[in-house]
């Protein structure tokens, strides 16, 4: 009875999740060049567009994300060829994770220890190559965390993604328990959903713990 | 050779440094001292443009590099190493690659990049040390292991940014030994910063004094102890001399000694190498006492400064007019 859920859960996760840490990852790292004071020589349009996506973040992060499914029905529709069920709740979900997952990005980057930074340069580095090798490197445990952190805000997120037919444990437990006032299966939902972060979360840390040899 | 040549930089209202113009030759270790605030680190960061010009030229070996573009002035810095107070390792490569990290950036193959780090590793004692995490190092360990990482590269000149200030001093003295060995080994010219006047003492040819953004003493560093014009330089040599505040030492001394004559000698190379006094004593019949003396290395050679009590009825003016044709400065406390 709940293997159905379970499973559209699954996938309202990480297929969102999956979109969301690349196209996150380049707007947050877009964000980062356009910012930060450590690097050198930024071109015109980098700082345009590192701008824009600043704002654009900032706006989609605001607004509801039922707000943000109804808005997007046009564009799922295009997307999709359709407007309900589960494929059709991973643009939104994609949408309003890809924002905070940039937010994250550019955190993780601007906590590297700026003395490296600033040796890399002394060693003849280029802005690239201080993305590529100093950056990611030294930020690895801050990005599988805000990772983590994203995945879970999308199990949730999916339980409102229930609204337009996606399915999930959520809606599941919204349905038997609301509508229907059988709360122990409500529970049952509920507790598989427990599980689920619980799983997301334990594998996170411990990738974190893996990566991280910083020590003390 | 490196030409500073009134260089100034600003940050707002705040001078940083201010019309400062300074030679440094090939293979010698010249020191810039100054409390913090200075402007030390700005002008040592302006040699490779980590801090660009607001004004003047940095002319290294006939190259303007303030008119360098960011290509050319990106390689020119692979020539010119560079180690900082708090090591700036990447905590996620290990000491092996971390040492490796110059030449992963021009793209060298791994293993010849490898073996090349392992050879510069051996020269400053890391051998043994080339696969664990700088997490597990000591304060000292890293900075040879920075070291090394900016030996890789075979720059030409190395800047030290402040690389003793968080060590403890028998580090420092190991670190600081290193430096002088590879200078003379490589022929590599260091400009380091530091606020430890000791530092200057023991390992450089010449020095800088800072304040304000300014340079308001330079020379060599033997003339510099022995002879310091500025307030400032003198607060700063007296850190170092005996370890004690020289004022403070001759009032000690002249409450200690309030009859008689007390002088303060202090000696260079030449003079110190000579039994001056022996032989001034001798020659005037006049019997001294030494209430004082400390006698300290440094890359010019000894430097001296000694206390000595003579009695009263003694006529000191032939004293001080002897030591004085020896080149001991003389100073009647």
């Amino acid at each position: 009875m709940f293997f159905e859920p379970f499973i559209e859960t699954i996938y309202l996760t990480i297929v969102p999740l999956l979109f969301s840490c690349v196209f996150g990852f380049i707007i947050g790292t877009l964000i980062f060049i356009g910012t930060s004071s450590i690097l050198e020589r930024k071109s015109k349009p980098i700082t345009i567009i590192s701008k824009i996506c600043d704002g654009l973040v900032n706006i989609l992060r605001s607004i509801p994300y039922l707000i943000l499914i109804v808005w997007m029905l046009p564009i799922t529709n295009f997307l999709t060829g359709s407007v309900i069920g589960t494929k059709a709740a991973v643009p939104a979900l994609v949408v309003s994770a890809t924002p905070f997952f940039a937010r994250m990005v550019t955190i993780a980057f601007s906590e590297v220890d700026h003395g490296v930074i600033e040796a890399s340069k002394a060693m003849g580095a280029s802005t690239f190559d201080i993305i590529t090798k100093v950056l990611i490197p030294e930020s690895k445990p801050a990005l599988v965390s805000s990772i983590t952190v994203t995945a879970i805000n999308l199990v949730s997120y999916s339980a409102m993604a229930g609204a337009i037919g996606a399915g999930g444990l959520g809606f599941e437990a919204y349905q038997y328990g609301l509508a229907r006032r059988d709360e122990s299966l409500m529970f049952i939902a509920t507790i598989l959903i427990v599980i689920i972060v619980f799983a997301i979360q334990i594998i996170g840390d411990k990738t974190v713990k893996k990566l991280d040899k910083r020590g003390g | 050779m490196i030409k500073i040549e009134h260089v100034s930089k600003s940050y707002g209202d705040i001078k940083a440094v201010d019309d400062v113009s300074l030679k440094i030759d090939d293979g010698e270790i010249f020191g810039i001292v100054g409390y913090s605030g200075a402007g030390k680190s700005t002008l040592l960061r302006t040699i490779n443009q980590l801090e660009k010009v607001d004004e003047g030229v940095i002319d290294i070996d006939g190259v303007d590099i303030t008119k360098l573009d960011i290509k050319a002035l990106r390689e020119k810095r692979r020539k010119i190493g560079m180690i900082f107070q708090h090591f700036d390792l990447l905590w996620s490569k290990t000491v092996l690659d971390n040492i490796a990290f110059p030449l992963e950036l021009i793209k060298v193959d791994k293993e010849t990049r490898r073996e090349k780090a392992k050879e510069v590793a051996k020269r400053v004692g890391l051998e043994d040390k080339l696969d664990v995490y700088p997490s597990t190092l000591s304060g000292g360990q890293k900075q040879r292991v920075a070291i090394a990482r900016a030996l890789i590269s075979e720059p030409n000149i190395l800047l030290s940014d402040e690389a003793t200030s968080a060590l403890d001093p028998k580090t420092t003295d190991d670190i600081l030994e290193l430096l002088k060995k590879i200078n003379k080994e490589y022929q590599i010219t260091i400009v380091l910063i530091t606020h430890q006047m000791e530092v200057v003492q023991k390992i450089c040819h010449r020095l800088a004094v800072m304040a304000d953004g300014k340079v308001i003493e330079d020379g060599r560093v033997d003339d510099i102890f022995k002879d310091p014009k500025q307030d400032l330089t003198k607060k700063l040599i007296q850190t170092v001399d005996t370890g004690l505040d020289v004022e403070k030492m001759a009032i000690d001394l002249k409450a200690k000694y309030p009859e008689g004559h007390l002088l303060r000698l202090t000696f260079d190379q030449k003079s110190s190498g000579e039994p001056i006094l022996y032989e001034v004593g001798n020659k005037l019949h006049i019997p001294f006492n030494i209430v004082s003396a400390n006698i300290k290395n440094t890359q010019v050679g000894p430097l001296g400064v000694m206390y000595i009590h003579i009695e009263k009825r003694h006529d000191i003016a032939k004293i001080i007019e002897e030591l004085q044709k020896d080149e001991v400065k003389v100073e009647v406390i």
